[in-house]
């Protein structure tokens, strides 16, 4: 049963492997772009809800590129479906839909972990103090499963590889600057308000940084989180099952 | 050859939007048989390999590999079967190993004899030197020949060929035919293969299907079907261009071609001219 979890993720990683110098030095530049603009630029001259703009920056940054890195598998399984066709070999590999979702996720998982050690390696050099702890793993586990999940979903319902670069327009770009990454959702009109609380960005975001900056966690959201799970792998198997090359 | 179709096929139909790609085929194969499936462009012979090969899902139909319904045993009939595509899907990023390892991974070959496999498999398509190439430093020949020993890697009982030696120059050509025949002579697997080199078809398979706009309209062996249409071809070069009549015998093409005022010239009928014949008349009616 496992065998197929193994395989797609030895095809992942493996080509992973081959770009991995210029892979993880394009991942790390945006956030680098983010600290220096707005950290340095409003440093801690500013405070948002008690926090120093930095402190509060870091933990979203750390959201923001998990989820990137999470959800960049949408991208490469739409290239591996539509240019390569090698997506073609797991649907014909007697292996379950499963095994393709789990496979992928999973790499989705390793790519989110290394951005998040990367922010922490940033977070050191600008001196700023986080508590990491066992929670923080729970939740920043949960997040990039999710957002995984989704990017599956997504890859294999659109019907070409255009229409992956819209849903990134249209959804994944204005979540990442609306769910409470770079400044808290309350500043937000309440029309936003409620569009943000429809979408599960604005409830990791905000259990993520709490468990980072010693805040107060809200366990009805990190019960939210699982809901979003739960939903995005019906939608991800049920997606994989329908797919056709 | 026994009598145990591997692959049954009944009513198969699948259509895209409105138009039905291919419409209620029947056919089966048989433990070690050699297929060819032919066909204009568009006729529907990619669709018919992609849904027995659970790319896609037929509209309705039945599949069946050795009498079980293919949907509801999915895992055990895609181990009989073997797959190469009509676009090589080998990862391009990886080397020849990484591609067969990957293979050997979906395919849970028992760890101990992966490594045997996957040398044997480099040697069978004489790439063993590659072995650590990237896929994409390869030439057209040397990727289809990896394509094709990777699909058989987990001994399956029936390979899908999907136009395996188009766009490869003659030579090329020849040496991966008889890859594919040995493979069907010494591996005992059946083939079936699409392809537009009708002769090597003729020269190759036990029995050729006939498809055209997603009916097979033919499925007998190369000679009954050739000799449905005459033994001696009869060809007459005129202002209009050339007109092909059909004779059983020689001496009534001789007998023809002696009433003929024109350039002209008997042959052997091949079964391109058959499908022409077949395929062209559905295209004018
Ligand atoms: N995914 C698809 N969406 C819509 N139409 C399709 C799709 N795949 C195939 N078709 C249509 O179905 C018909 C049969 O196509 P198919 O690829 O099976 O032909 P083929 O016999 O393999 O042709 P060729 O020799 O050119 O490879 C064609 O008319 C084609 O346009
Ligand atoms: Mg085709």
């Amino acid at each position: 049963m496992l065998n197929g979890v193994q395989a797609v993720l030895y095809r992942e990683i493996n080509v992973f492997r081959k770009k991995a110098k210029k892979q993880i030095l394009a991942s790390s530049l945006s956030p680098l772009l983010f600290l220096i603009a707005f950290g340095w630029g409003f440093g801690d001259r500013v405070a948002v809800n008690g926090l120093p703009y930095i402190l509060f920056l870091i933990p979203g940054l750390i959201t923001m590129s998990s989820l990137n890195q999470s959800y960049s598998i949408a991208q490469e399984i739409n290239i591996s479906r539509f240019y390569f066709h090698v997506f073609d070999e797991f649907l014909i590999a007697p292996i379950s839909h499963i095994e393709i979702v789990f496979g992928e996720v999973l790499y989705g998982l390793f790519k989110a972990s290394i951005s998040v050690f990367l922010i922490f390696g940033y977070a050191f050099l600008f001196g700023v103090d986080l508590r990491i702890s066992g929670l923080f793993f729970l939740v920043i586990l949960m997040h990039s499963f999710l957002f995984s999940l989704l990017a599956m979903t997504v890859s294999m319902l659109i019907k070409d590889h255009g229409s992956q670069a819209q849903v990134n327009t249209f959804v994944i770009t204005p979540m990442i600057f609306l769910c409470g990454t770079f400044f808290p959702v309350d500043k937000l009109p309440a029309f936003f308000k409620v569009i943000v609380h429809c979408l599960p960005l604005t409830y990791s975001t905000q259990v993520i940084r709490a468990s980072l900056t010693g805040g107060e966690i809200n366990f009805a959201y990190i019960g939210i989180m699982l809901i979003f799970m739960c939903t995005f792998f019906l939608t991800a198997l049920y997606a994989v099952k329908k797919v056709e090359a | 050859m026994s009598n145990h179709p591997i692959l049954s096929v009944s009513k198969l139909v699948k259509t895209f939007g409105k138009k039905p790609a291919v419409n209620a085929v029947d056919f089966t194969i048989q433990e070690g048989e050699f297929i060819g499936l032919l066909g204009a462009n568009g006729a529907g012979k990619t669709t018919i390999i992609k849904s027995v090969a659970g790319l896609i899902k037929p509209t309705s139909g039945s599949i069946l590999y050795y009498d079980k319904n293919f949907e509801s045993h999915l895992k055990e009939s895609k181990k009989l079967i073997g797959v190469v595509p009509q676009n090589s899907n080998l990862d391009r990023d990886l080397t020849a190993y990484e591609n067969l390892y990957l293979h050997t991974l979906l395919h849970n070959i028992p760890v101990k004899e992966r490594e045997a496999k996957i040398a044997t498999a480099l040697e069978f398509a004489e790439l063993s030197e590659y072995r650590n190439k990237q896929v994409k430093t390869f030439s057209g020949g040397m990727k289809r020949r990896l394509v094709i020993v990777r699909a058989l890697i987990h001994d399956p009982k029936i390979i899908f060929l999907d136009e395996p030696t188009v766009g490869l120059d003659p030579q090329i050509r020849r040496n991966l035919w008889n890859l594919i025949l040995k493979i069907n002579q010494v591996k005992k697997t059946a083939i079936l293969l699409t392809t537009h080199y009708i002769e090597e078809a003729e020269k190759l398979c036990s029995r050729v299907m006939v498809i055209d706009h997603g009916d097979i309209i033919m499925d007998n062996t190369p000679e009954k079907l050739k000799h449905g249409l005459g033994r001696f071809v009869l060809e007459i070069y005129n202002e209009d261009g050339i007109t092909e009549t059909y004779f059983d015998s020689q001496e009534a093409a001789l007998i023809e071609q002696g009433n003929c005022q024109s350039e002209s010239k008997i042959r052997n009928i091949a079964l391109e001219d058959v499908i022409i014949q077949l395929t062209g008349r559905r295209v004018n009616a």
